[in-house]
């Protein structure tokens, strides 16, 4: 855009003194689209917030677009109007402006009168009087909560894959290990041996498989298919498939279902995905456990109450701390070292928020853990 | 018959346990397992192998660097050398620091999973002679080992 340079002062009487400052300027070759629409009617056009704080952090001015998220704020301190806070910003850029004259860029998060939180990415400018000293300090700002959304969603695209690859290696251990093993027996006969590599494999072969379904839930933006489902089957379809490994693992898995339960109204794939994730967890949490000498998984489904319903998993197996228990829905967050992406609470979480329902951990070290979660009926 | 050689194998995971178990033996090792620090730590103190291969990420409360660290700072057992193993590389930035920063666990080697058993094999080798030297069993004159009869 071509600029020449033309400065303006700001129109509030004692801010600029009709001095010029560096600090705003307008293209000279006006198109008719803008003619006599005033410099007043622009800035509260601006597709950003506009403000002006003098020395003691109190509003002078505000644009429409700011009056129309944060309220009318002249008159009032800008943290208070801004953040709802008494206290100023701890990297607040109008006050150093003020002390330095320069231009100064933040980021903050703040709250718009509706509530909603947003980050902001704040410049600050000075308006300067005749003596050269900092009148007022004009505050800009732009709502790039968008921004840090993409930029979170890459961060955790690039941790992904660094956790993937770590997941492959050690289902290639696996497969690698057991194949040799395999090896072997056949070399000498022993079928016993080879048989235990196949089972190696195997095993290695069922995991890549649930990483690769819990991957592409992930990766995957699908529209939820809501359907009337009974949960009572869906609870004894998911033990019924999980049987087999549970006797294997020497836990007693079993399914404790309401005797008049409601039809309700969900996702049934992404549903049982989570069931899924959560029956794995507590078949591993049993596995860790060296405690006890019987373990049990229990799935439950049943009214939470009059409004809502609950799916239940509970172990007994290892149980978790406060720090493990907090830090379980986090991104990537694993306490399986070679076997887990930790992936799958990051889905759960997300396929509980999509059914507008929540979670519950109830857990113990060394007692157990039961993951609830409970949704509303229909 | 010389009496073989000991290697430890410290893993949680029972397949990867049972596999080296096999590998080891096969090239006519003896071997001992432990499936957490702890235990580890116990045995080594008690059996004092001549080679620690370790799961560096295990997920015990007594990790393979605590076990690192205890061989390492006990007179007794610090010239046992480690061989530390994970599925966790540099994009992790999981990597043995061989200079001993505190920060780093220390390693006389360090395999990402999936292990290559051949280069296993050989740097064991190397090491189980690196191990008798260091504990005075054995000299090394230039590039050649002498061992103390």
């Amino acid at each position: 855009m071509d600029y020449t340079g033309q400065q303006i002062t700001s129109s509030r009487s004692g801010l600029g003194e009709e001095k010029p400052t560096d600090g705003l300027m307008i293209p000279a070759n006006n198109s008719k689209a803008i003619d006599g629409l005033g410099f007043r009617n622009i800035i509260d056009l601006l597709p950003c917030y506009l403000s002006i704080q003098d020395r003691s952090m109190h509003i002078l001015f505000a644009n429409q677009n700011f009056k129309d998220d944060f309220g009318e704020g002249i008159g009032k301190l800008c943290h208070k109007v801004y953040k709802g806070s008494p206290e100023r910003c701890e990297f607040c850029p109008v006050q150093k402006t003020f002390k330095d004259r320069k231009v100064h860029i933040s980021e903050e998060t703040v709250q718009l009168s509706t509530g909603e939180v947003a980050d902001m990415i704040v410049y600050s400018s000075p308006i300067l009087n005749a003596s050269g000293n900092v009148a007022a300090v004009i505050e800009m700002s732009t709502n790039i909560t968008k921004v840090k959304e993409m930029q979170k969603e890459l961060k955790i695209l690039g941790q992904s894959i660094a956790i993937l690859s770590h997941d492959i290696k050690n289902i290639l251990e696996g497969l690698h290990g057991g194949a040799y093993v395999v090896d072997e027996g056949i070399k000498d006969g022993d079928m016993e041996l080879a048989a235990k590599g196949l089972d190696i494999v195997k095993r290695n072969i069922t995991e890549i498989s649930s990483m690769a379904q819990n991957i592409l839930y992930s990766s995957k933006k699908r529209d939820l298919k809501y359907r009337e489902v009974s949960p009572n089957e869906m609870v004894r379809d998911l033990v019924d498939l999980f049987q087999e490994k549970a006797n294997a693992m020497d836990i007693q898995l079993k399914h404790e279902t309401n005797h008049a339960p409601p039809l309700v109204s969900l996702d049934p794939m992404s549903i049982r995905r989570m069931l899924e994730n959560f029956i794995w967890n507590a078949l591993d949490a049993c596995k860790k456990d060296k405690e006890k000498d019987f373990h049990a998984v229990v799935v439950r489904a049943d009214l939470h109450d009059k409004f809502h319903f609950k799916f239940e998993v509970e172990d007994n197996g290892v149980g978790m701390d406060e720090e493990t228990k907090a830090s379980i829905f986090d991104e990537f967050y694993s306490t399986k070292g070679g076997h887990g992406t930790g992936l799958g609470l990051l889905i759960v979480d997300k396929i509980v928020k999509e059914h507008g329902g929540k979670v519950e951990v109830l857990t113990t070290p060394g007692r157990g853990t039961t993951f609830r979660t409970i949704f509303r009926i229909n | 018959m010389k009496n073989p050689s000991k290697i430890i194998i410290i893993d949680d995971n029972p397949d990867f346990r049972f596999t080296m178990e096999i590998f080891l033996k096969r090239n006519g090792f003896e071997t001992l397992t432990a499936e957490d620090g702890q235990n580890g730590m116990d045995m080594i103190e008690k059996e004092r192998p001549d080679l620690i291969l370790l799961d560096v990420m295990m997920e015990s409360i007594y990790s393979g660097f605590d076990v690192c660290k205890s061989v390492q700072s006990n007179p007794d057992i610090k010239d046992i050398p480690i061989i530390g193993i994970s599925g966790m590389g540099a994009e992790l930035g999981v990597s043995p620091d061989k200079k001993g920063d505190d920060d780093y666990f220390r390693v006389d080697e360090f395999f990402e999973k999936p292990v290559d058993k051949e280069k296993l094999l050989a740097r064991i080798k190397e090491l189980l002679v690196e191990g008798l030297v260091r504990k005075g069993k054995a000299v090394r004159i230039h590039d050649r080992v002498y061992i103390k009869k």
